[in-house]
């Protein structure tokens, strides 16, 4: 009797929740290589969703919706994400599609949003290549592979513009390719003379020959473009084999907790681009406003977290750009959300929101952090939103 | 290229070439005896890094010091997994050796992932990244006691595998199992020594890695590969072919490294398969001896 009751209820539930929610559908990986950034993902778009529900949902015309994630673990298997984005909107009947974790995922996942015409505003895939296909239905709400370390060469070159040579390193990889690509054209465009610049392959357990070839160019400014690893072993081996520029900068690595714990006192004056931190001062017209609140009000619900990685404020904010699109486009409609979506331009705690004709987000800088000698890490640049100024030069390994 | 640089070459593929000998020699002996390809050296490997690694960690013990304790653990699992394991299919086809091996590497690997995660670990001491500088070249003490530790491990191998009668039954079981069972050698026990002999070295590779390269779980894979190209390059012949192969695999590594890096390891495999297209029995013999 109890049971039957309760389908009562559910089956007069339902309807109700199918016509007032609407729901996103996102292949995350959960499990695989990827888990852990899979799980900063996943607590983004949930938490912004939370955040909007509590706030009333989102207003369409008369109407209001709550909001909904629907996810699948995709096992860092991109042939898996493309299969579960096809099962999210036919089995599932998703309204829009939020993006995977990486690249690669994100590249299989487009062409389905494409297939369907459903929107996927995407905030985990930074490799290009997969804008460069003419898509119309995927947008990237973070700055593009090739920006990665440009935050990086701006701040070395506002304090020193006689810093003139630069060497860079990346793996051979698609999206550390072209973050290396990116980074020397930009430093050419500078006037900077490119010394040195070569990709070693993926898994690399020593870059001790690169950076003996390194050595001999004297370059004023190292890069780095590859992933954790990648960052420790090129900064390990450098002081091995006394490789000492004024400046050094990945562009994965230094943002990791793990970094420091690698390596000590290694770390100091070592630069690394990424994509968000919580000390930049932007002022947003969202629910959060600044990087501050968002990550005070992130901490509060997910008190397992030491810091708010810059994948959750990343994925957040694709959630955010669709609640903005939606209520401008007075539909639920997916080409109508398609077009509101390429009209978008907001400034928020993660920084500013706009597409160009690609759909990719080029209006928002890298900013740039920096472990200095205290111990500690800060947010230097872009240089009007940083905490601290940037320390250069960095001291040779043997005069620490 | 200037003198200082062909320098700094030569040194990084001496000393590469020092740890790589450790990580093939274990692979060898193995596969030369017991005729299994142990898929699971890589991971054996990387127990051997989390040894050091928990030992420096807990307790801060010097990292050298670790490594006697990483190669008597890692013997004792290697001799425990030959006994209960690998010695069920001694005998069964290749194939279900490599299945076997490849099996324990993955379960190792989750293992490690589980209680350790997947986060990058590194031994950090004081003297990590002090060098001795030879001139313009540099030679990072941590290396350079690796490269002592590796000469250490090769002498002391060959002594016991020429020298003691333990040594002498392995090797006469390599050459001939059924002559040596006849002369009242214990096969299996044999059997589960050598493959004990093996882990162990692959704990030490694993303990002097731990000192020079960031690791996780995965670290193995690609020192599985890296023991399997030198074994084929020099021959399982004895410990002077693993030495050679080892050799000659770092100064192809770090010389193409050096001018094409995004090439080396195309080039490193090439090399392999045109060795193997023109000499397919290797560079030397294949027994053991």
């Amino acid at each position: 009797m109890r049971t039957l009751s309760a389908l009562v209820i559910l089956l007069g539930a339902l309807p109700a929740l199918a016509a007032d929610t609407l729901v996103f559908g996102a292949a995350i990986s959960i499990t695989g290589k990827t888990a852990k950034e899979g799980e900063y993902t996943r607590d983004g778009y949930q938490f912004a969703i939370d955040r909007i529900n509590q706030m009333g949902g989102i207003r369409v015309g008369g109407k209001t919706y709550q909001v909904a994630l629907k996810y699948y673990d995709d096992e860092t298997k991109p042939e898996r994400t493309a299969q579960l984005f096809e099962k999210l909107i036919n089995e599932d009947k998703v309204n829009l599609l939020l993006g995977p974790y990486g690249s690669s995922p994100t590249g299989t996942a487009a062409p389905i949003a494409e297939r369907y015409r459903i929107p996927m505003v995407e905030a985990n895939g930074a490799a290009e290549s997969i804008f460069s296909k003419g898509y119309k239905y995927s947008f990237m709400i973070i700055s593009p592979a090739r920006m990665y370390l440009r935050g990086i060469i701006d701040a070395v070159r506002a304090i020193d513009p006689s810093a003139k040579t630069v060497a860079v390193l990346g793996e051979n990889e698609s999206f550390s390719k072209e973050v290396a690509v990116g980074a020397a054209e930009y430093a050419r465009g500078k006037g900077m003379n490119v010394v040195y610049d070569e990709l070693y392959p993926t898994n690399a357990q020593d870059v001790s020959a690169l950076l003996t070839a390194i050595k001999g160019k004297r370059p004023d400014l190292i890069l780095g473009s590859g992933h954790l690893q990648d960052s420790l072993l090129t900064v390990k081996q450098s002081r091995d084999l006394g490789v000492s520029p004024k400046a050094m900068g990945f562009s994965v690595g230094p943002s990791t907790p793990e970094f420091r714990a690698n390596l000590g006192k290694s770390a100091d004056y070592i630069f690394g681009g990424t994509q968000w931190t919580e000390a930049l001062e932007y002022e947003g017209d969202d629910p959060w406003k600044t990087p501050k609140a968002f990550s005070e009000a992130f901490r509060a619900t997910h008190p397992n977290y030491d810091t708010t990685p810059y994948q959750v404020a990343e994925s957040a904010a694709a959630v955010i750009a669709y609640q903005r699109a939606i209520e401008k486009a007075g539909s639920i409609e997916p080409t109508k959300v398609r077009d509101a979506l390429a009209a978008v331009d907001m400034m928020t705690y993660f920084g500013r929101i706009k597409f160009d004709a690609r759909g990719v987000n080029v209006y928002k800088p890298m900013a740039v952090e920096q472990y200095q000698p205290d111990g500690k890490k800060y947010t230097v640049w872009p240089r009007e939103v940083a905490e601290k100024p940037p320390v250069y030069p960095m001291p040779p390994w043997d005069k620490r | 290229m200037s003198g200082a640089e062909v320098g700094q070459i030569a040194m990084n593929a001496l000393l590469l070439s020092g740890v790589l000998a450790v990580v093939a020699l274990g692979f060898a002996l193995v596969w030369g005896i017991t005729n299994i390809v142990n898929l699971a050296h890589g991971a054996f490997i990387v127990i051997g890094a989390y040894v050091t690694f928990g030992l420096h960690d807990f307790w801060s013990m010097d990292p050298f010091l670790s490594i006697p304790i990483s190669m008597a653990a890692l013997f004792a699992l290697g001799f425990l997994i030959q006994r209960a394991l690998i010695n069920q299919i001694i005998r069964a086809p290749l194939l279900a050796t490599f299945l076997l091996t490849f099996g324990l590497e993955s379960l190792i690997v989750n293992l490690l992932r589980f209680f350790f995660r997947a986060d990058t670990r590194s031994v950090m001491t004081a003297y990590s990244g002090a060098a001795l500088a030879l001139g313009p070249v540099r030679v990072p003490y941590i290396r350079l006691g690796a490269l002592g530790v590796s000469i250490l491990l090769v002498l002391l191998l060959a002594a016991f595998l020429t020298r003691s009668r333990l040594g002498r039954a392995i090797r006469a079981t390599g050459m001939d199992v059924d002559a040596a069972r006849l002369t009242g050698v214990k096969v299996a026990t044999v059997y589960a020594i050598t493959f004990g002999i093996g882990a162990a070295l692959a704990g030490a590779a694993g303990s002097l890695l731990s000192m020079i390269v960031p690791f996780d779980p995965n670290l193995g894979g690609g020192y599985t590969e890296r023991a399997f190209i030198i074994c084929v390059l020099g021959g399982l012949g004895n410990v002077v072919n693993v030495l050679a192969g080892a050799a000659a695999y770092s100064v192809v590594e770090v010389v193409v490294g050096s001018r094409l890096p995004a090439f080396s390891q195309a080039i490193t495999f090439g090399m392999l398969v045109l060795l193997l297209a023109v000499r397919p029995q290797g560079i030397a013999g294949k027994a053991f001896s």
